[in-house]
């Protein structure tokens, strides 16, 4: 009763294959919630900045300091993101990503250390090693979540503190220097003024929204998310989906990793401690269901720029570090309490769903 | 039906008049007028989306109608707010009986009346009474201390009942009360409701069902498309009346079954299958362009029977073969691959991807059918299912990117059905096929059905709907205490027979 007749609607006819045009054209999904928001939010951020310390704000090397630092962050909120999608969530992310970090740096020194140039030719494999670990550590929380069913937060917690824990044994606590040059290069260099960093950052978050949107095992991600039973009622192999997802993120984590140490090169066991959380609040913020079934990557990033904006701006400001916490947790409540009322909103004109008596 | 005698010439307890309601544009309700008298009960048919929710939506307050009034014992109201509607004694039965599960009987009951009267402690000692008292007064078997969430749907509905008596309901909606019960369960319902009547609370019962419908009421109001098409008393109307006024055309409930070739090949055979404590000895086959039909009560082992073919709680004994060659059934995913699909009693949670997009959901079984050779979706052909399963279906929704929650109990299994259409499977099982279905798509599923037959699938359809059954099925399979207790054909395949030997 409540749709309209297509055939009676030319405007309604319009603006459906306006939007599909869009969603074609985007090809990340629709523009809905979440990516409409962040749009907003991340002009928003901008402006307000840009107007109240335009000097250092705008300055080059502000901007391309954004560039620099949203790309790790952005890969382990995408990652989290997917563990989203199903519902789950992994916490041993950072962890992860530090563990392929030392790899990548105890490799390079052991080698280096009888051979330099050899350490160097070898640049391709230690990156590879690096991206295994993650993959590995990905695998090992897939199979417990799939395999044994333990609950997503608590298996990850547990693979958190076993691989923070190898990693501050590995390095005794210490900081770990060097890194194959190439990789410092890359880090350091930049293409049409934005850093190659922020590509890979791009490349990464255009490669898992076409795995999310365009493949079977995306679509089957968001579908198991969305309603594990009626998933399993439609021959979706809820355990290999999950097993793949976390092998997934653990590739991401990997493959952030390789941007810690592009970015310094050096390693240590409790870099990014700060990640674990703020990755939660970026995902959810891009619109991500923290129920699963629905994300998109889009989102996840406008929502990595806009806190990395808020983050500089502060800076920028002469703000404080924990100045800045209390602006990320009053993003993050005021995006959710916004999202609450139009969900109430939408409740209401349904029937109630308790009838008093 | 009748007999029941009316307290005296009474003024009508619940009147609308000239209601108009409409949604963005949208007329959903146009110039609706109805009356309730005490003790009487009202039918109030249509198809899904006619407006029936929305009236009952106006007359418990849940939505203000743009004009029009509602009177209560002679006061005129506007427009009612849900706390006046309960004030003057309108309680609605929703399909799912807003009750909290993890209370016992009793808390249910009360509960909600004290937390109404706004008080502010709660005494489990005190409320049992109160309670005790409807039950009694109803002359039922309740366990009062038992908890709600182990109740039979049945019981549920009954505590749902009590709880709306305790509050001095005088007009009692029920939203679709039979769908869930059993043939019993339903005559059970039937003694409560001449019960509710004698005291004089006036009943509404929205409903599908016809031949129910008629057997309870004294009247029937038919909406179509927001009108008010016909108030007549139920003694002048017909199952085939009915459904012409809520459809606005003649219903095809005759059998239509296409002849069946001997000579056509078993796509399935089941040789003495058995799951302890759920069922044994099963034996049939099925054949290709075949429609046959299983029937039983509720926990008769029919549902049981059927999620054993899908895998999803396999057999213990016995063989499966498929196409002649026996089958291993110990996972969906193996149901799946040899060949066979379930729509699943239970829609909402697995059938249905509710908040995802009936595109998505019609792709959900079949993705790596819709592949490019570097693995990717071929959008295109993802495109060209979608929409042509959308359009043969015929699923009344604006788009393809609509989410499922937003359709209609019949668009719905439309989309589930859709889901396995896109698979092709060779054996396609339905539990309840067209259970909170209106007539309109009702026929229509049943017509799909029988065109994906003839086109040479095997369809088995699990159902306690008997006329469904004789408008379907080649044949009709009966369960009884987890045995196939008979095999109708042909002319067997009647109403009244299904009636008798389900019940037997």
């Amino acid at each position: 009763m409540k749709l309209a007749d297509p055939e009676t609607k030319p405007l309604s006819r319009l603006n459906d294959s306006v939007d599909a045009g869009w969603t074609r054209l985007l090809g990340l999904g629709r523009i809905e919630g979440g990516v409409r928001r962040m749009l907003i939010l991340v002009v928003v951020a901008f402006a307000v900045f840009a107007a109240l310390k335009p000097s250092i704000f705008l300055s080059g090397t502000n901007l391309r300091n954004i560039a620099l630092n949203s790309p790790e962050i952005g890969v382990i909120a995408i990652a989290m993101m997917l563990a989203m999608l199903t519902g789950g969530i992994d916490l041993s992310l950072v962890a992860m990503a530090n563990l392929s970090a030392i790899t990548m740096s105890t490799m390079f020194t052991a080698v280096a250390a009888g051979d330099p140039a050899l350490a160097e030719q070898l640049f391709p494999v230690i990156l590879l090693a690096g991206i295994a670990v993650g993959v590995l550590g990905g695998a090992i929380n897939g199979l417990l979540i799939s395999g044994l069913g333990i609950t997503p937060i608590l298996a990850t917690l547990g693979t958190m503190q076993i691989y923070n824990g190898i990693a501050v044994a590995w390095t005794g606590g210490k900081t770990l220097y060097g890194s194959p040059s190439a990789l410092t290069a890359i880090g350091s260099s930049t293409v049409a003024g934005i850093p190659i960093l922020f590509y890979v950052f791009v490349l990464v978050a255009v490669a898992i929204g076409v795995v999310v949107t365009r493949t079977p095992l995306g679509l089957r991600i968001q579908l198991q998310g969305a309603n594990p039973t009626a998933a399993r009622y439609s021959g979706i192999a809820s355990r290999k989906i999950l097993l793949s997802t976390y092998v997934l993120t653990g590739l991401l984590s990997g493959i952030a990793g390789v941007l810690f140490i592009a970015r310094n090169p050096t390693a240590s066991a409790d870099y990014g401690a700060s990640y674990v959380l703020l990755v939660i609040v970026i995902a959810v913020l891009g619109g991500t269901n923290p129920n699963g079934g629905f994300a998109t990557v889009l989102g996840v990033v406008l929502a990595t720029l806009t806190l990395q904006i808020v983050s500089s701006g502060f800076t920028a400001m002469r703000l404080s570090a924990y100045q800045y916490a209390i602006a990320q947790g009053l993003i993050l409540v005021a995006a959710m309490a916004f999202e609450q009322v139009k969900w109430r909103r939408r409740l209401r004109s349904r029937k109630p769903a308790v009838q008093p008596g | 039906m009748t007999s029941t005698a009316l307290k005296g010439p009474s003024s009508p307890v619940l009147e609308v008049r000239n209601i108009v309601k409409t949604f963005g544009g949208v007329t959903a309700l146009n110039d609706v007028s109805l009356d309730l008298l005490p003790g009487e009960v009202l039918c109030l048919a249509g198809e899904n989306g006619c407006g029936k929710s929305t009236l009952i939506k106006i007359i418990s307050g849940a939505e203000k109608p743009d004009s029009g009034e509602i009177i209560v014992d002679g006061n005129t109201y506007s427009s009612m707010d849900p706390t006046d509607a309960i004030k003057s004694g309108i309680q609605v039965i929703y399909q799912d009986f807003s009750l909290f599960p993890n209370l016992t009987v009793a808390e249910n009951i009360i509960l909600t009346s004290a937390v109404a009267d706004r008080r502010r402690l709660y005494s489990g000692r005190a409320a049992r009474p109160a309670a005790q008292a409807i039950v009694d007064e109803l002359g039922l078997h309740l366990d009062l201390d038992a908890d709600v969430e182990r109740l039979s749907v049945a019981d549920k509905q009954l505590t749902a009942i009590c709880r709306a008596l305790v509050s001095d309901a005088r007009v009692l909606i029920m939203d679709e009360p039979t769908t869930a019960l059993t043939h019993t369960e339903v005559d059970r319902l039937f003694v409560i409701v001449e019960r509710l009547r004698s005291r004089g609370v006036g009943l509404i019962f929205v409903s599908h069902k016809l031949d129910e419908v008629l057997k309870i009421s004294q009247r029937v109001a038919i909406l179509r498309s927001g009108k008010n098409v016909v108030t007549s008393p139920a003694s002048m109307l017909d199952p085939r009346a009915i459904a012409l006024h809520m459809t606005g055309q003649e219903l095809d409930e005759t059998r239509h079954v296409s002849e069946l070739d001997a000579q056509s090949e078993i796509v399935l055979e089941l040789e003495g299958l058995g799951l302890r404590g759920a069922y044994e000895d099963v034996s049939f086959t099925l054949r290709r362009g075949e429609i046959l039909g299983v029937t039983g009560l509720l926990g008769s082992g029919r549902t049981e029977i059927a999620e054993a073919l899908f895998g999803v709680v396999p057999h213990d004994s016995g063989v499966v073969k498929v196409n002649g060659t026996p089958v291993r059934l110990h996972s969906i995913n193996d149901a799946i691959d040899a060949g066979i699909g379930y729509v699943p009693e239970d829609r909402l949670t697995q059938g249905l991807f509710m908040d995802k997009s009936i595109a998505d959901n019609i792709i959900a079984g079949s993705p790596n059918e819709h592949t490019t050779r570097f693995g990717t979706l071929d959008l295109r052909a993802v495109r060209e299912t979608i929409q042509g399963l959308f359009a043969r279906l015929r699923v009344k929704a604006p788009n393809v990117q609509a989410p499922v929650r937003s359709l209609s109990g019949g668009n719905a299994q439309r989309v589930v059905l859709a889901k396995w259409l896109a698979r092709r499977p060779r054996i396609l099982m339905l539990n309840g096929p067209t259970v909170g279905v209106d007539i309109g798509s009702k026929a229509e599923i049943l017509g799909i059905l029988r065109a994906e037959a003839a086109a040479g699938m095997g369809v088995i359809v699990i159902s306690d709907d008997a006329p469904e059954l004789v408008a379907c099925c080649h044949r009709v399979l009966v369960v009884r205490h987890g045995r196939v207790v008979e095999i109708l054909e042909g002319d067997d395949v009647a109403v009244d027979t299904i009636r008798e030997k389900v019940a037997a």
